[in-house]
């Protein structure tokens, strides 16, 4: 585990937006970023996977071969997992999620993933559950065990600024950006979505 | 937007039993604002306008859709349905499932409350019981192929990758032209390692979608297509890289050139971002 991890806006906003857009399912995704030299992650962009089917395979494996080459051609790593569950209460990591997790802790040593909160989602708060691998050899990926809650004051997870849940939810209700955003499934369909960047989406001064 | 395309939008909804609440509440309530008469299709409308509230959270409009139709149709299971859909939104699940219970036993042909029943057990966790339950629906209601779907979803979910095979076998023979389930078949099978049987079935896919194009060689695949190509790509790839002779579970031999269907993949896969501009 590193020193800290840190989500810009880019990537929250991304992952906001793909649990706005599909409300009633579920859905998942890779983080891009890097560790800078003290250690500390920085979660710099996130690629949707997933709406449909997130229980198999193969599209998955595409998609996440897809996205580790362009996280390299862009100069950052796969460093993390996100999904969020079809209902609200579920703040389980799928068994599908421990096994990209696990891939991606294979390239990416201080690799996290994130459970979308179901019940918190759309207020002020970050809303993610950070799951991190056990030391043990039977790695199986827990939530993140710690006196300080995630993404309050002296966490190690941390968003750029607090204000981007706010932002996310009038992104959201007022703009209605979910939905020029399009993961991999919808890629499938059209390939003219740009899954890889979702550049129209983002607000103009990120 | 006009009063006549917001009802167009929703009748093709309904069509498709698509559930785009957000839209369908928007244009739903303008539709109602505006107090036209919509005709025949007046009670359909209402019951899609109450499921997109109560999926959107606005359980006023909600109730007052159920009102007008249980005015109208004062016995109708249809209607005792929705009344209990609109129910699971803020009453505790066993609540539910005891008034799913009561309709059943004064009417056990109504097949959507035994299936509500079902969705509240998995909503739960009661996964177990909702098999148990769906594997008695579908003995009674065997050409239910939503009922087969939902079976095959569930064991996914469970890593029960024979037993979805098995439902969605079920699934193929009610629906045998439908893309979409040899599609899910397909991933299944791939995700169950059995890669043979998944080639077989992507291939299959292609078939299908292909038959009523005259030149498909001429032309970018698209739509279900391009998933497909991409599942044939990841197969052969696979198979080909592994040295040890393939299991399949299923005991699918493999196609005899296998090479070349990989390069026809990788043509169709490339073919279909071609146009594209700088995207992979």
């Amino acid at each position: 585990m590193a020193s800290s991890y840190t989500i810009s806006p880019q990537a929250y906003f991304k992952v906001f937006f793909h649990a706005a857009k599909h409300p009633h399912k579920p859905v998942n995704g890779v983080l891009l970023g890097n560790a800078d030299d003290t250690g500390a992650v920085i979660i710099e962009d996130a690629i949707p996977l997933l709406h449909q089917w997130t229980g198999l395979s193969p599209m998955m494996e595409i998609g996440l071969d897809l996205a580790g080459q362009h996280a390299e051609a862009n100069d950052m790593k796969l460093v993390g997992y996100y999904q969020a569950g079809e209902r609200l209460d579920d703040a389980a990591l799928a068994p599908v999620g421990e096994k990209v997790a696990e891939k991606v802790r294979a390239g990416f040593r201080d690799a996290v993933a994130f459970v979308i909160d179901g019940e918190q989602i759309g207020t002020d708060s970050a809303a993610l559950i950070p799951y991190v691998p056990q030391a043990s050899s039977s790695a199986s990926w827990r939530p993140h065990s710690s006196n300080v809650q995630p993404f309050s004051p002296g966490s190690i997870f941390q968003l750029f600024s607090n204000d981007l849940p706010s932002r996310a939810v009038a992104l959201v209700r007022d703009d209605y950006s979910h939905n020029s955003f399009g993961d991999f499934d919808d890629h499938l369909e059209d390939v003219s979505v740009d899954w890889l960047r979702n550049r129209t989406c983002l607000p103009a001064d990120i | 937007m006009s009063i006549s395309s917001a009802l167009e939008q929703l009748a093709s909804y309904r069509a498709r039993n698509t559930r785009a609440s957000q839209d369908t509440f928007k244009k739903g309530c303008a539709v109602l604002k505006s107090k036209v008469s919509i005709g025949d299709d007046g009670w359909a409308f209402l019951e899609q306008l109450a499921l997109a509230s109560i999926d959107v959270g606005r359980l006023d409009i909600a109730d007052e859709c159920l009102r007008q139709l249980f005015n109208k149709f004062p016995n109708s299971p249809r209607v005792a349905v929705l009344s209990g859909i609109r129910r699971e939104a803020t009453d505790p699940p066993e609540q539910v499932l005891k008034y799913y219970d009561d309709l059943l036993k004064m009417d056990d042909t109504n097949a959507a409350a035994w299936k509500r029943r079902i969705s509240i057990l998995r909503r739960i966790g009661k996964i177990e019981k909702a098999v148990q339950e769906l594997a008695q629906f579908l003995d009674t209601f065997y050409t239910d192929a939503d009922g087969w779907l939902e079976l095959a979803d569930i064991y996914s979910s469970c890593n029960q990758y024979t037993h979805a095979l098995e439902a969605l076998s079920h699934a193929l023979a009610l629906s045998p032209q439908n893309p979409f389930t040899v599609l899910q078949f397909a991933e299944t099978a791939y995700t169950s390692g059995d890669l043979p049987l998944a080639l077989k079935m992507f291939l299959v896919v292609i078939d299908m979608s292909e038959s009523d194009i005259q030149a498909p060689q001429d032309n970018p695949p698209s739509g279900i297509c391009v998933r497909a190509w991409w599942g044939i790509k990841l197969c052969s790839r696979r198979l080909m890289e592994s040295r040890s002779h393939p299991g399949s579970a299923s005991d699918t031999r493999l196609p005899k050139n296998l090479n070349l269907i990989d390069e026809l993949a990788t043509e169709r896969v490339l073919t279909a971002y071609s146009g594209e501009q700088g995207t992979q």
